[in-house]
């Protein structure tokens, strides 16, 4: 007698591929999205001939594809370990160690750094005034006293450092010191960055001229071809806004040339368009058709019905 | 162009569209998007647009049984789903009118 294992569907071996595919991705998100796929999958499989892959592609392109759809990207970080291990192994990381010698090697640095904040934490909590033209050296009297007051902290932050190393561990007073410096820090490097800046505030406007007359876009429009529905140019179409403003183009500059509509008062209509120019010498417009070379489209919407003339 | 990198970007408003206008769980509303004539939509980016989707407020979903396989996860458009296909709708409608334009004449002044 032989009994039926369990033979993985076609779907179920396509989906473990897919989850393999998305190991990377937070177990909850994971499951949502697999969950999502796997009714979706019995669906395909039931309504297509030929195996799930060969609709699909192969599962860890589809799961590649689903990432990037549902905006996930795979962390890089391996397994989440607990906070101990974490600190034990970046401890014994080769990367650790050096960094922490050179770092040592470094420690001169975090003196003369500790002479200059002890003055400049002493100054601020003095109220003293600050050089005006080197704003980060207090003026004890006067800015060159105090310049040589950081001199001497800084030398002898450093003689501390060094009668410092050769122990094991930090004497105490030290240690004190160093931890009341540390919470100076703050007030110290606010001071700095603000003194850094200029104290005259620089803005700076940026006006466009608007451009006089017609524009598209910011740039003039000095003509316009006004074409019907069926294609034709039309002749002096004369243009208002909404608010029933002309829209007039070219009404400083007086030019001989130009075909201006008048009426029979003689006002002069500058929104007819398009503008014409007159053959000079004459009161004949060569021609009268040209226009630019534009394919009208062929409108399909049914036109609305022909509105009376006003007059 | 190809047709399927148009599609990428507009996706998000098609989907909104389709469980707008009805519930869908993730096969269903593959099925609406190809039916509509979007044949070549890859089915995980459907079922990651959803998820998307969804994570992001715009889509609600609900969990119905299904007699054929596993549960269905339905999905309904929410307020800002709502919202956010409103204005595809207008910033597509301004898109493609300025590109029809674009596309359909070409101007050259000739006089």
């Amino acid at each position: 007698m032989t009994t039926a294992a369990h033979v993985p569907s076609d779907v179920e071996t396509y989906l473990a591929r897919v989850r393999a595919a998305l190991s990377d991705v937070p177990a909850e998100e994971r499951d949502d999205l697999l969950a999502e796929v796997e009714a979706s999958l019995h669906e395909t499989a039931s309504e297509t001939e030929g195996s799930v892959a060969a609709q699909l592609g192969p599962p860890e392109d589809f799961a590649a594809e689903l990432l990037s759809a549902a905006g996930l990207h795979p962390s890089t970080e391996p397994p989440a370990a607990g906070l101990r291990e974490t600190i034990e192994r970046l401890a014994g990381s080769r990367q650790v160690t050096t960094s922490l010698r050179f770092l040592r090697e470094l420690a001169p640095i975090s003196w003369a750094v500790r002479g200059y904040v002890a003055v400049a934490a002493l100054a601020l909590a003095a109220n003293a005034s600050w050089s005006t033209s080197h704003g980060a050296v207090p003026r004890i009297g006067n800015a060159k006293l105090g310049a040589a007051a950081i001199f001497v902290a800084v030398a002898a932050s450093i003689a501390l450092g060094l009668w410092n190393r050769g122990v094991a561990r930090t004497r105490l007073p030290l240690a004190v010191l160093n931890i009341v410096l540390l919470a100076t820090l703050v007030p110290v490097a606010v001071h700095l960055s603000h003194r850094a800046q200029p104290e005259v505030a620089t803005r700076v406007f940026i006006q466009t001229e608007p451009v006089p007359g017609l524009a598209y876009n910011g740039a003039p429009v000095d003509n316009i071809y006004p074409y019907s529905r069926d294609g034709r140019l039309l002749h002096d179409v004369l243009l208002y806004t909404a608010a029933g403003t002309p829209l007039n183009v070219g009404t400083t500059a007086y030019d001989p040339y130009r075909r201006i509509l008048a009426t029979k008062t003689g006002r002069l209509v500058y929104n007819a368009f398009p503008v014409r120019y007159y053959e000079p010498g004459t009161k004949m417009v060569l021609r009268p058709g040209a226009g630019p070379k534009v394919k009208v489209p062929h409108i399909a919407t049914p036109p609305l019905p022909a509105p009376k003339p006003k007059r | 162009m190809d047709r399927s990198q148009l599609l990428r970007g507009t996706l998000d408003a098609a989907a909104l569209a389709v469980v707008a206008e009805q519930d869908g769980y993730g096969y269903d509303v593959l099925r609406r998007l190809r039916a509509a004539g979007l044949t070549d939509v890859g089915d995980a980016s459907v079922y990651g647009t959803l998820r998307r989707l969804y994570r992001a407020g715009a889509l609600t979903s609900y969990v119905e049984p299904s007699d054929e396989g596993p549960h269905r996860r339905y999905y309904g458009i929410t307020s800002r789903g709502r919202a956010q296909l409103a204005e595809a709708r207008t910033a597509w409608a301004e898109f493609s009118q300025t590109l029809s334009t674009l596309l359909e004449t070409d101007v050259e002044v000739t006089a």
